[in-house]
């Protein structure tokens, strides 16, 4: 449950953080209910309507009504039900942000904004953030990082070997989990870099956690360092073009920073998998090896469709399917729920850390949507979801493999990325299939053939 | 002439249509202004003004410019393109009844204004505004049976549908009752009237014609200026506001 009431009575509902347009939308829902045929958590939890777009817009309807509706006006303000609003809150945290019902909303409201609206609100009144949730502007106000790592150890997952400048016009932010968590990623990309002689620089010390975790749950009391201090380290360097692997990360990087940010931000966001499509389109990339494998993509939430607005579908999602269909010997198969309309793996949204099993129970869902197209590899572009859907796989006892794109692609490249030894070694998610501290097992690729490489 | 009943007259039925109206349009000022409590931009201080809600809007809406201002409100407003990717009968449903319904009170306003003519004999042309009632008994017809259509559709749905049953509350329930319900009578009243488009004179009475005229004028002015923007039927208005806004949520 959400915090008790005590040290919430006699706080307005809403201190901020709406905005008007944002209070129009409650009041727009048709309640057509197709939010609710979309919804993953409440494919989770069928039980619970209530966690439903539709049924969380009623009741913050409600809500105001209770405060500033007609009722109100002529007769006063009721005093807020403490039991609704803590109810409200529940309903409210029980949700990935993932925006699918905004993608299928016949009024075209918003909700991923509206939720990332109401939930400081929500906050200021002290009934969220939920349970664990609440150690993230801690975490991030001392660290700088939610793993709780020092940040002189940011680039410790960079092998010795290879070359990080200290400025450059290019820079690629790996962001937390590549860099603490899932440095297979980081190397990857550092490997793919350095072979396709792509000059870069990394922030090193100097980069913060992207506080998305932050601007999901509504915590926004941090956030504003941490989006100056990154942008001024990327003006700092003189960046022109920062490249992330990292779907939470160039989200946040693209829509948040700059409404925090209080100055022209001179760079560009791309999703490594534009600038790798690119670069394989231009015949830069040399394969080495074939993946023996039938795979399918996930489209994490972040890159696909909060950023689909903002960069435009064919970045969004038709970037990484065409760097898949690159890939010698992959059979890439796609599932039914794609792109806009992607079943999210419940991991966003402040749920992994607040209401794991509800995490868990999307994971799977999105676990048996892959085996349901017979895909023995997942992939994505997002190391969040790709942790979330490897502890799907597991608890549902799936064979499935999962592995990110730019791994994959180094592995094809036939580039080594085995991690430097570093303190973080054991902490490291891997997957059961990438066991020996490779990105895929051996009998998984062959020696690239002239047939498996499209257009040659 | 007119057709009053129960002591009505026609100064009552003007009087009370100039109520209906101020408690219409105030609705909305009043709506608009508790919209405007929000404030104009991300992590910004609550403002509480009626002219800021306007001015976020206009800001919201031509953010793009004015050609995905007008792209969004031909397609995703009048022609409901995101219902039509989602459900085809629901597209359906809710452009009849859109097009019904604001076809059939623009069609009451004409004709209010013509009964105002035709009392005063304004410039004389009391003879032309009864011509003008009388060629709009077809489309007034047309447009209800388009309105009915929509409405039974919106019935049939929440009764078949066990998904979509499921999830109806009272709220749904008695608003989309009510609706059925005004179109209903509209009919019935025009069938009772004796000239109606299809049945002709079928059903003509005159004793009862009157009342049944009466009973869904109130529940028409009742449904307009009471309820839409007291309740869920707000959507009319906030919904394709809403879909300007955020110019097609494309």
């Amino acid at each position: 449950m959400a915090e008790e009431t005590t040290n919430t009575e006699k706080k307005p509902l809403v201190s901020g953080f709406l905005k008007s347009t944002q209070l129009m939308e409650l009041d727009a829902c048709t309640r057509c209910q197709e939010c609710m045929k979309w919804c993953p958590t409440y494919d989770v939890y069928t039980d619970r309507p209530e966690i439903t777009p539709m049924y969380k817009i009623a009741r913050m309807r409600e809500l105001m009504g209770s405060q500033h509706g007609l009722r109100a006006k002529l007769f006063g303000q009721k005093e807020l039900n403490e039991d609704e609003v803590n109810q409200f809150t529940d309903d409210t945290y029980m949700c990935t942000t993932c925006g699918v019902c905004g993608s299928v909303c016949e009024s075209g409201i918003n909700t991923v904004e509206l939720w990332e609206a109401i939930r400081p609100n929500l906050v200021v009144r002290g009934n969220g953030p939920w349970g664990k949730q609440s150690f993230f502007p801690l975490l991030l106000g001392k660290g700088r990082n939610p793993y709780q790592a020092k940040q002189e150890d940011r680039l410790c997952f960079v092998p010795d070997d290879a070359e990080v400048l200290e400025a450059a016009s290019i820079a690629y932010f790996p962001g937390c989990t590549a860099a603490f968590r899932q440095q297979t990623l980081g190397v990857a990309t550092v490997r793919i870099l350095n072979a396709l002689d792509i000059p870069f620089c990394m922030l090193g010390e100097d980069e913060w956690c992207c506080a998305s975790a932050l601007v999901r749950t509504g915590q926004r009391d941090v956030m504003r360092d941490h989006a100056n201090h990154n942008v001024d380290a990327m003006k700092d360097r003189g960046v022109e073009t920062v490249l992330y692997a990292c779907a939470g990360c160039i989200r946040t990087a693209s829509i948040d920073w700059p409404r925090w940010y209080e100055g022209y931000i001179p760079y560009k966001n791309v999703p490594l998998a534009v600038y790798l499509r690119e670069k394989i389109d231009n015949g830069e990339v040399e394969w080495k090896h074939s993946l023996g494998k039938k795979l399918t993509f996930h489209d994490p939430c972040h890159s696909g469709r909060h950023l689909m607005h903002t960069v435009g579908r064919d970045w969004a999602f038709e970037a990484p399917r065409d760097v898949y269909a690159a890939f010698p010997g992959a059979e890439y198969v796609e599932m039914p729920r794609s792109r806009e309309l992607q079943r999210c793996c419940g991991a966003g949204g402040g749920v992994k850390a607040g209401v794991p099993d509800l995490a868990l129970g999307c994971a799977e869902a999105r676990v048996r949507d892959g085996e349901d197209v017979g895909a023995d590899m997942m992939s994505s572009t997002c190391p969040f979801c790709r942790r979330n859907i490897m502890d799907g796989r597991n608890s549902s006892g799936s064979k499935m493999a999962f592995a990110d794109q730019v791994e994959i692609m180094a592995v094809l490249m036939g580039l080594d990325v085995t991690i430097p030894p570093n303190p973080y070694m054991e902490f490291q998610e891997w997957d059961d299939v990438l066991g020996d501290r490779i990105c895929i097992k051996p009998e998984d690729v062959v020696p690239v053939k002239p047939d498996d490489i499209e257009g040659d | 002439m007119a057709f009053y009943t129960l002591g009505l007259t026609f100064s009552i039925m003007i009087a009370l249509t100039v109520a209906v109206l101020a408690i219409w349009i105030y609705g909305l000022y009043f709506n608009f202004k508790k919209w405007g409590m929000g404030s104009t931009g991300y992590q910004d201080e609550l403002r509480n003004s009626f002219w800021l809600f306007i001015a976020t809007w206009i800001h919201e809406a031509f953010k793009d410019g004015i050609w995905v201002f007008i792209r969004t409100l031909i397609l995703d407003v009048f022609l409901l393109r995101r219902t039509l990717r989602r459900s085809p009968v629901r597209w359906v449903m809710h452009m009849t009844m859109f097009y019904g319904f604001l076809t059939l009170a623009t069609l009451s306003g004409l004709g209010m204004f013509m009964d105002v003519i035709e009392h005063f004999n304004i410039l004389g042309l009391a003879e032309g505004a009864e011509m003008v009632k009388h060629l709009s008994q077809l489309p007034f017809d047309l447009f209800g049976y388009l309105l009915l259509f929509g409405a039974t559709i919106a019935v049939l749905r929440r009764l078949i549908l066990k998904d979509v049953r499921d999830g109806t509350s009272a709220y749904d329930a008695v608003l989309i009752g009510g609706v059925f319900l005004i179109t209903i009578t509209g009919f019935y009243a025009e069938w009772l009237r004796g000239n109606a488009f299809l049945v002709g004179d079928a059903f003509a009475n005159s004793i009862y014609a009157p009342h049944f005229s009466l009973i869904h004028t109130i529940l028409a002015l009742a449904l307009f200026a009471v309820i839409l923007p007291w309740s869920k039927y707000l959507h009319i208005i906030a919904a394709p506001l809403t879909i300007l806004a955020n110019r097609g949520g494309e």
